[in-house]
């Protein structure tokens, strides 16, 4: 009885060191966040370092992202043009990858090992390696500078990235496959009518991973858009401007209420699709 | 219209030849232009036919929209963008399709760089990127003048800042880059600015710190102090000599740390220091005019601005230097419309053009006409720049010369906490300034 006292205790102990130890390790990860929350909302333009939640409070830093648009600060314009590249991107992505998976997944044909490693072999190398070269070939088609050539550019490789919903694809039973064909329906059909119903959990994964690409890219598309007009910009790159040296006196929270800003749609997107996404991340994984 | 434009144009060539080609003419525009009579006088006028005329076949010869990107900096967009409207307005049966780009002047050479043929066909740069931009094919060389003759109407070192290998290949915009001391007036008198010494003492005494920014460019104006007979100097291939670990180095160094360690130079930026300025906790501070107004905003009535100050070290008297910086135009040879873009980089440039860059946005001109006017004069932060540039250096220094430099700042400054070898810190901050 005693004995078993002690234990309890110590058990409750540990428990509350343990609790302790991760509401400290969640405080400080939580605080440049809270510091980014706090300074969106400071009437101080610039970055105060002598304290960390502002003397005035306001919402004007967002009112002026959207509605007091001038030469380099079009953050209204910014988002609306990283919103298009985002979706088309997505839209894209999102068709090749369930494509090349389900092609990989449920067809067998000549060359299909040889492609898979071929593939495999291919995403070993760093994206940004070939940054410079596609930067030429973009410009040399005179797609720099414009939209359409950055949705080209970051949905034309995303088929290789079809591991984890191929996986999925894996686990759906061969003779669901296999009925539909006897009863007449051709791979469109089988890809359309039986496989898509059953991979909503894999397609929302696709779907948020191939729009969180692009809609926080910085380096590529700081590598497109080099003719300096404010109004060509995505977000990331508009926000990297807004800090230069001599505008961030006057910039540091409005920047900060555009680090908020772009939050919103990645949340909306998790919130609406979280159900499905832990599904679809762990399913994914199970097989691969 | 045409004929009146032209006619409007000739007026402005006329005066604006006569105003910079007689640099001895005391007279205003009007009587300088009376006085063509006389025998260079006819010469110029001849001079200034020619070039009238080359902009008159320039017009005659362009048929097509004139397309030219320009890059001006974060600032400037909305005062370039006068500019280029004023611009379109001079030549009215041309068409213009201009676009004006956000590149600040300090990043220009690494956005020309990555691809010159993409870069902007007019641009502002900062002028220590200037070899570099020649070497990557990023700059015409200034061959012809349209409206005026740029050698003679800027000031001798900012057309030295804009030569190389003796050709001028920029157009001086601005002659305002450079450090000195913003102080707060309350605190200092004019005669404590005069000598670090004092100003320190001055310092202890009111319980304020002055502020030291990190970094090379700043760092230069202790150790390359008139009199110590240092110098960091760029060489043709690239790399810099430098020879500050001298005695007189370590005498410098050591007097560096002894000001850190006494709590008065506190390393110091641009908002840390204007928010102390603010709570009264500094007294003086190293800046530039880019700074001018968030300065003179925190010290209100108290805003004040003189050179740097004479310091000692090791029993001698120096007196503190600074790199100058000025801006300057540059033409992309790959322009599709050069003539045009040296055009409009010419205009960019003029004598006009300057003081309505002063009016708008308080940068101090290059052109010795604007900068002589009595409204920059009157300016706080443009007259402690203007008095900095007799004790200044332009700043031609390798790639090599800011890591070393900035790491020796940031130990000098801090006052060497860890108490390292002062000899072994110049020895080594040299070394890697004169890498090759």
């Amino acid at each position: 009885m005693m004995k078993k006292m002690g234990m309890s205790k110590k058990r409750k102990i540990g428990g509350a060191f343990k609790m302790v130890l991760l509401l400290l390790l969640a405080c400080l990860w939580l605080v440049p966040i809270l510091w980014l929350l706090v300074t969106a909302f400071s009437a101080y333009p610039g970055m105060s370092r002598t304290r960390f939640f502002p003397e005035h409070w306001t919402l004007a830093n967002f009112s002026r992202l959207f509605f007091h648009p001038d030469s380099i600060l079009q953050y209204g314009r910014w988002f609306f043009n990283t919103l298009i590249i985002a979706l088309f991107t997505c839209i894209i992505s999102s068709i090749f990858v369930l494509m090349v998976s389900y092609a990989l997944s449920c067809m067998r044909f000549p060359g299909r090992q040889g492609i898979i490693r071929f593939s495999m072999i291919l995403g070993m190398f760093p994206g940004a390696l070939s940054m410079i070269a596609i930067y030429f070939i973009m410009k040399s088609i005179g797609l720099t500078n414009s939209h359409v050539g950055m949705v080209i550019v970051y949905s034309a490789g995303s088929g290789l990235g079809y591991l984890i919903v191929k996986g999925f694809m894996d686990t759906v039973p061969t003779s669901l496959r296999e009925a539909a064909k006897i009863e007449g329906a051709n791979e469109l059909m089988i890809f359309i009518k039986v496989m898509m119903p059953l991979c909503k959990p894999i397609i929302v994964y696709s779907v948020i991973s191939t729009f969180l690409g692009p809609w926080s890219d910085f380096m590529f598309a700081r590598l497109m858009l080099n003719s300096g007009l404010s109004k060509d910009w995505t977000v990331a790159i508009g926000l990297y401007n807004m800090l230069d040296k001599s505008l961030i006196g006057q910039n540091f929270s409005a920047f900060c209420a555009g680090g908020l800003v772009i939050s919103i749609p990645i949340a909306v997107l998790f919130v609406i699709m979280q159900k499905y996404y832990v599904e679809g991340v762990t399913s994914g994984s199970t097989k691969g | 219209m045409r004929k009146k434009a032209l006619a409007l144009l000739m007026t402005c060539v006329l005066s604006m030849t006569a105003l910079v080609g007689c640099g001895g003419n005391a007279g205003g525009s009007n009587e300088t232009n009376a006085s063509v009579s006389s025998g260079s006088g006819e010469i110029q006028k001849l001079d200034e036919k020619a070039a009238a005329g080359a902009i008159d076949n320039l017009v005659a010869n362009t048929k097509d929209t004139v397309q030219l990107t320009i890059w001006a900096s974060e600032m400037d967009q909305e005062f370039t963008q006068t500019l280029l409207d004023q611009f379109k307005a001079k030549y009215p049966s041309v068409k213009f399709d201009f676009q004006l780009g956000i590149q600040s002047e300090a990043g220009a050479k690494d956005a020309v760089m990555a691809d010159p043929t993409a870069a902007a066909d007019v641009y502002a740069f900062a002028d220590d990127q200037l070899i570099e931009l020649i070497n990557v094919k990023g700059l015409t060389e200034v061959s012809t003048a349209y409206t005026y003759d740029v050698a003679s109407a800027n000031s001798a070192s900012s057309i030295a800042a804009a030569t190389y290998n003796g050709k001028v290949y920029a157009y001086p915009m601005t002659g305002d880059n450079g450090y000195f001391m913003y102080y707060n007036s309350s605190i200092f008198s004019a005669e404590d600015m005069v000598s670090l010494d004092k100003m320190a003492e001055v310092a202890k005494q009111k319980g304020v710190t002055i502020g030291y920014q990190k970094g090379g460019w700043y760092l230069h104006g202790f150790f390359d102090a008139e009199g110590t007979g240092h110098y960091a100097e760029l060489q043709s291939d690239g790399s810099t000599s430098c020879n500050w670990n001298d005695q007189v180095g370590v005498d410098i160094a050591n007097a560096i740390i002894q000001y850190a360690k006494d709590g008065v130079l506190v390393m110091a930026d641009d908002s840390t220091a204007a928010e102390a300025f603010k709570a009264g906790t500094m007294g003086a501070v190293v800046s530039g005019t880019w700074a001018a107004q968030s300065y003179a905003d925190a010290l209100g009535s108290n805003y004040a601005a003189c050179i740097m100050p004479k310091f000692t070290a090791g029993g001698k008297e120096y007196q503190m230097t600074a790199y100058l910086g000025f801006k300057l135009i540059g033409v992309n040879p790959n322009s599709a419309y050069l003539p045009w873009a040296m055009l409009l980089a010419e205009y960019l440039t003029c004598e006009e053009s300057q003081v309505a860059r002063f009016q708008a946005r308080q940068l101090g001109p290059s052109n010795v006409k604007a900068a002589s006017s009595s409204a920059v004069l009157s300016d706080v932060a443009i007259a402690a720049i203007s008095a900095q540039g007799a004790h200044g250096t332009l700043q031609r220094v390798g790639g090599n010369y800011w890591a070393s430099s900035e790491s020796l700042s940031d130990i000098l400054i801090s006052g060497n906490p860890d108490g390292q070898d002062v000899k072994k810190l110049l020895d080594d901050a040299v070394d890697g300034i004169t890498a090759k």
